[in-house]
């Protein structure tokens, strides 16, 4: 129950950020996308199930803010919760970046992936150059950002933690 | 083993968000801009309206603080001049500053109500919209206060004021809750405006692009159009439809135009009014536009 509030709360967050302060303080024209952030950052730290319900339900919310087509962003997300859980799996690099490197190449693969589905329903308002640019700016700034928010999320999740299942063997 | 089953647990997991997505997709665009997903969306709205309201209160310095940041090179030189008198009465000044630009703001908004026939209602800007994809902003009147989906949104021109016009063009009210309501910005690739040349009575239309300037089209290649003419809203009605926006309202000036394109229309492009990264009072101007 703390845990689902807790990750509520986050979400709520980093849509108030968002779309209030960070509206206005942009990265030639691009806000982070800290829904995108998250649902990498808490792929990487437990796992793709988590990626995936975290994507799924930021998502959603981000959706239903929109006067875009509602799901588009959920799809997405779901997908990149899950691949990034899924790929953290295989790497071992004890690398302080990869949070950053994760969140910022997520960022940019989520966000064209977005622009495709949208294209495919006829919802693609503008030009892919402009997505392109916007992918990549929103990919550096959540890049970027990542330092500030990572150890917040870990400590977070530490103490929020899923009870652990014991496997016998 | 039980790793095996787990991992298959996260597939059917995730092909179920998968399918629950696809078919949120699927609702969605059968259902337009009524059904069950609308009223989930204008819920989603009610709710965090008001805390972006009080989020928007808390931040609005430190945003402007960034803001102005972003526009360091053409700051410079006055930065170089309040440098001297920065150091013990910097918080005043910046808040001094602050208040004297609200209180401009609000009172060319008070000249502009007086102005404009049709009833108006005055907000505040407390959001803009989550994605970089669309243009829209949250102000904190609804239906409570009368506002309706349709309704046009104006501001005050930040004394670039046209005579026998009134305010600026924001946009129009797209979604309403009790207490809020969004607004699609003019620049949004999906917003489309009649408009009319002021000095020479040509009519066309203002498409938004998003970022940049505004695209007036419809523009007969002979038509006479010229650098810093001003564009106004126009009244107009074709059959059972008709303009949603009050006729002479500024939409903004002509910034760029190309005379030969090779195609039949003339190549128009409109800076507008309103400086949109700075917006932070409106006018809903209640009027029955229907289209």
């Amino acid at each position: 129950m703390r845990r689902t509030v807790t990750l509520i709360v986050l979400v709520v967050t980093a849509l108030l950020l968002q779309t209030t302060v960070f509206s206005r303080v942009t990265l030639m024209g691009a806000k982070p996308q800290f829904v995108y952030m998250i649902t990498v950052l808490m792929a990487m730290l437990e796992g793709p199930s988590t990626g995936a319900v975290m994507g799924f339900a930021g998502g959603m919310a981000q959706d239903f803010l929109q006067n875009a087509p509602k799901g588009v962003t959920a799809l997405t997300l779901t997908l990149l919760g899950y691949m990034v859980g899924l790929v953290r799996q295989y790497i071992v690099t004890p690398s302080p970046l990869l949070p950053m490197v994760l969140v910022a190449l997520g960022t940019f693969g989520g966000i064209i992936f977005y622009g495709i589905v949208s294209a495919l329903i006829g919802e693609m308002h503008v030009g892919w150059a402009y997505m392109f640019k916007m992918a990549f700016m929103s990919g550096v700034y959540n890049g970027v950002l990542t330092p500030l928010v990572f150890p917040l999320l870990k400590r977070m999740t530490e103490g929020i933690a899923a009870p652990r299942r014991v496997f016998r063997w | 083993m039980v790793v095996g089953s787990r991992a298959r647990r996260t597939r059917l997991l995730v092909v179920a968000l998968v399918a629950l997505s696809l078919l949120t997709i699927t609702l969605d665009y059968r259902q337009g801009t009524t059904g069950p997903l609308e009223v989930l969306g204008k819920t989603a709205l009610a709710v965090i309206a008001p805390l972006q309201e009080a989020v928007t209160k808390v931040t609005n310095p430190v945003a402007n603080f960034f803001s102005g940041l972003a526009h360091l090179p053409s700051l410079q030189q006055e930065n170089r001049k309040l440098k001297a008198q920065l150091d013990a009465t910097r918080q005043e000044m910046i808040k001094t500053a602050d208040y004297e630009t609200k209180i401009q703001t609000l009172e060319d908004l008070l000249a502009l109500r007086e102005s404009l026939n049709p009833e108006t209602v005055a907000a505040v800007v407390v959001g803009s919209s989550v994605s970089d994809f669309e243009w829209s902003i949250t102000i904190d009147k609804g239906s409570s206060a009368g506002v309706q989906p349709g309704t046009p949104v104006v501001a005050s021109t930040g004394g670039n004021s046209v005579p026998g016009m009134t305010g600026a063009l924001v946009g129009r009210v797209i979604r309403v809750t009790p207490y809020s309501a969004d607004v699609m910005l003019i620049i949004d690739p999906e917003s489309k405006v009649g408009a009319r040349v002021f000095t020479s009575g040509v009519l066309g239309l203002v498409e938004g692009r998003g970022t940049g300037d505004l695209q007036m089209t419809q523009i007969p290649a002979n038509a006479s159009v010229r650098l810093d003419d001003v564009v106004s809203t126009v009244w107009w009605s074709y059959g059972n439809l008709q303009n949603r926006y009050p006729p002479g309202i500024v939409i903004g000036r002509v910034s760029r135009v190309l005379q030969d394109t090779g195609d039949m229309d003339k190549f128009v492009t409109v800076r507008p009014a309103v400086d949109f990264s700075s917006l932070e009072f409106v006018l809903v101007v209640k009027t029955a536009g229907t289209q």
